[in-house]
């Protein structure tokens, strides 16, 4: 549909012709089937969480229900474990997205290198990536299993607590945690980098050399900001992937251990207590800190872009 | 309200009576009371599909052959939800909340009853109950009652089991006090301490032996802030920092401590009786042995019920036919065979002499024995949040977060706030 729009835009376009506002009218009623379907998939469900947080429904007597305004809310605001998980959440994702970056981009540059077996590495790089989460959280989660586990007793040979019980303490489970999702996802990291690196010609560095740049300043003063735009699509995309991290602590603790996270007190909330007001409540608290977390990138580093590729 | 339910119900068993041809010879228009065949052929008809995890030993399957071959005018199909039991209860209530006849027949976890009935989700099966009922043991029908009616009909049940090693116990202790003693002199004792419905279940069977109670009497008041659970609590939280149980238990489900069992990193374990045959296949075949609880503080032990419970939809569009299979699917053959094939433990207290049954399962006798001394989870439609306020407290005590007086006070506080849920 969208590609249908663009192409008798741009053949408009190429007329020469001004067609003002009728063109515009047309552009409306050539997007309204899109915007209608993203309107019944997006938009309704999302108002409709609105509308559910701001009631009560009863788990003793089908049917009933309630307005309750804000009280849901008042109550998560008022819960540890709201606060706890929110804490949660942002460490999660701050640590496991920048570890991720810093992996992928090294990836990247790796696999951005000619060397013989390229495309096959580039294959198998991505085998984590497309492994299912629950599957992968379950593997590690034998992995770390008191005494059987692989990780513990390769981590005990090599002096590192073997007293510990991984998934079983606070902190050492986050750190699980974001290994298992850094494991997963570096590689996907690395794929968004890499095809921002292919897009960087190759003469510019060719222009360096001659000038007598050092490998790092090719590095810092043309890779980095040439790769920027690309950088921040993948950073956008990790950073609300992993606010809304339900699997890997579903998995690995249940939330115990300072794990909790808000996808998963809301799905707690929703599913096992049924609690629909109080679960949606939750939900669209997750959704709003979403949404702000993806305004401040659209804000501060959105401009970046712009002003990158006006530089450019 | 209720009365289209009760309608069915009262029709469903009117039916039933026909099918036992024990009479219901009034009910036919026909007038001539029909023999017992027939009646079976007659009534036993239309479609019926069984909502239930998934049938991993094929012996449901089974049951529905049977089933169809005996009524050719009737045919149950299966619909098998996944083996994790939330799971099983978030696409049940799905289906139910939508008011869909999907599912006709529901295999409901013990712990669902009161929650579904309260929903009216569930025709009242009380005149089935009332009948049949003393053939199964009583505490797998104390599962299916809420609020005076019964409202399912017992499938399956489950009680747990002390697995201890002959080689390192001469035999198993007589009480709580005793195992953990010996386990922290010997290998120690695991048992499932993951915070998740099954530390639940193995907090209360401590405090159910000790004399405790979570919930009062009526189901209507928190009773958690009790000498007994700061005990328990305090047993179970002493029990990690003397060694008797390892630190890993806080992230052991079932198959955790029964590897951890079975790979000799413990003398004693708690779990339930699936663990039995497996453990017979690994390298401690002959180094263990099952016992019944032991008891607390001088009391006699107690365990927790599990199990699965047959109830009908009340959006079923075929009542009639659900009883029907429902009432064969709990009867003698089928209970020997689910006992045989799956190792599911009969509710009917006769399957568990059936010389089949005795080898399948060589545990039978112990086996109806704890199932007998069980006692159920706390009745509540808002079982699910105290559960959780259960879970969550006593793995606070546990991991050495929260005193045991804080972690009951709190427990007791949580218990309370849910059952004044809306």
């Amino acid at each position: 549909m969208e590609a249908a729009t663009a192409r008798l835009g741009r053949g408009k376009r190429r007329k020469g012709k001004s067609y003002g506002s009728e063109e515009r009218r047309l552009a409306a009623l050539l997007l309204t089937p899109a915007m209608a379907v993203i309107a019944l998939v997006a938009a309704y469900p999302i108002a409709y969480a609105i509308w559910l947080s701001l009631t009560e429904y009863s788990v003793r007597v089908p049917g009933k229900w309630r307005f309750v305004g804000f009280d849901n809310f008042t109550e998560a605001f008022g819960s540890t474990e709201f606060w706890d998980s929110v804490k949660n959440t942002f460490l999660f994702t701050g640590v496991s997205v920048t570890l991720e970056l810093v992996i992928g981009l090294g990836m990247a540059l790796a696999m951005h290198e000619a060397f013989r077996g390229r495309g096959v590495l580039r294959t198998v790089v991505l085998v984590p990536w497309a492994v299912l989460t629950v599957v992968s959280a379950i593997t590690w989660r034998t992995l770390f299993e008191p005494n059987l586990g692989l990780a513990p007793v390769i981590l005990g040979k090599i002096g590192i607590g073997g007293d510990i019980v991984w998934l079983g303490q606070e902190g050492y489970s986050m750190a699980v945690m974001i290994l298992a999702d850094v494991w997963k996802t570096a590689p996907f990291m690395a794929l968004l980098l890499l095809a921002g690196l292919q897009v960087i010609p190759d003469d510019v560095y060719d222009a360096a050399k001659v000038d007598g740049a050092t490998t790092w300043q090719r590095f810092r003063r043309i890779t980095l900001p040439l790769l920027m735009p690309a950088v921040l699509v993948a950073l956008i995309f990790r950073t609300l992937d992993a606010l809304r991290i339900f699997d890997l602590p579903y998995v690995l603790t249940g939330g115990s251990n300072g794990t909790t996270t808000l996808s998963l007190i809301a799905h707690q909330e929703l599913t096992a207590n049924r609690l629909i007001g109080y679960g949606s409540a939750l939900s669209v608290l997750t959704f709003v800190i979403v949404m702000a977390v993806s305004f401040l990138y659209i804000r501060t580093v959105g401009g970046n872009i712009k002003s990158l590729a006006e530089e450019g | 309200m209720l009365t289209t339910p009760r309608l069915l119900t009262a029709l469903a068993t009117a039916l039933m009576f026909a099918i036992a041809g024990c009479g219901g010879g009034g009910d036919d228009d026909s007038g001539a009371a029909p023999d017992a065949e027939k009646a079976t052929q007659a009534k036993a008809s239309g479609n019926v599909t069984w909502c239930i995890g998934k049938d991993t030993s094929g012996a449901f399957g089974t049951v529905i052959d049977n089933f169809n071959k005996a009524n050719p005018k009737a045919n149950v199909k299966l619909l098998e939800l996944p083996e994790d039991a939330g799971e099983q209860r978030r696409l049940q209530i799905q289906r139910l909340q939508a008011k869909s006849p999907e599912c006709d027949v529901l295999g409901m976890d013990v712990i669902w009853t009161a929650e579904y009935a309260a929903q009216s989700w569930l025709l009242d099966v009380s005149d089935f109950i009332s009948e049949n009922g003393d053939k199964f043991i009583k505490s797998t029908v104390d599962t299916t009652e809420y609020e005076g009616k019964n409202w399912a009909v017992p499938f399956n049940s489950n009680a747990g089991f002390i697995y201890y090693r002959t080689d390192q116990a001469k035999e198993a202790p007589k009480d709580w006090e005793t195992l953990y003693k010996e386990a922290a002199s010997g290998n120690g004792v695991v048992y499932q301490g993951f915070r998740y419905e099954g530390l639940t279940v193995n907090f209360l069977e401590l405090l159910y032996s000790a004399g405790g109670s979570v919930l009062s009497e009526d189901g209507k008041q928190a009773t958690a802030d009790s000498q007994e659970v700061k005990d328990v609590l305090k047993f179970m939280a002493d029990g990690i920092k003397s060694g008797a149980v390892p630190k890993a238990v806080t992230t052991y489900k079932e198959e955790e401590s029964r590897r951890a069992f079975e790979s000799g990193n413990a003398t004693f374990m708690r779990n339930w009786p699936y663990a039995y045959a497996l453990g017979k296949d690994s390298d401690i075949a002959d180094k263990f042995d099952i016992a019944n609880f032991p008891g607390y503080g001088g009391n006699e032990g107690a365990g927790v019920l599990g199990g699965y419970d047959l109830a009908i939809s009340a959006y079923s569009k075929n009542p009639e036919g659900s009883l029907a299979f429902i009432e064969f699917a709990t009867a003698a053959d089928q209970q020997k065979l689910m006992a045989t094939e799956a190792s599911l433990p009969p509710t009917l207290t006769e399957t568990y002499d059936d010389p089949a049954v005795k080898k399948a399962m060589p545990f039978a006798e112990e086996l109806r024995t704890a199932i007998e001394q069980a006692q159920p989870r706390p009745v509540s439609p808002v079982y699910p949040q105290i559960s959780e306020a259960i879970f969550n407290n006593v793995f606070a005590a546990l991991q050495g977060d929260m005193s045991a007086d804080e972690a009951a006070s709190k427990m007791n506080e949580e218990i309370q706030k849910a059952l004044e849920t809306f």
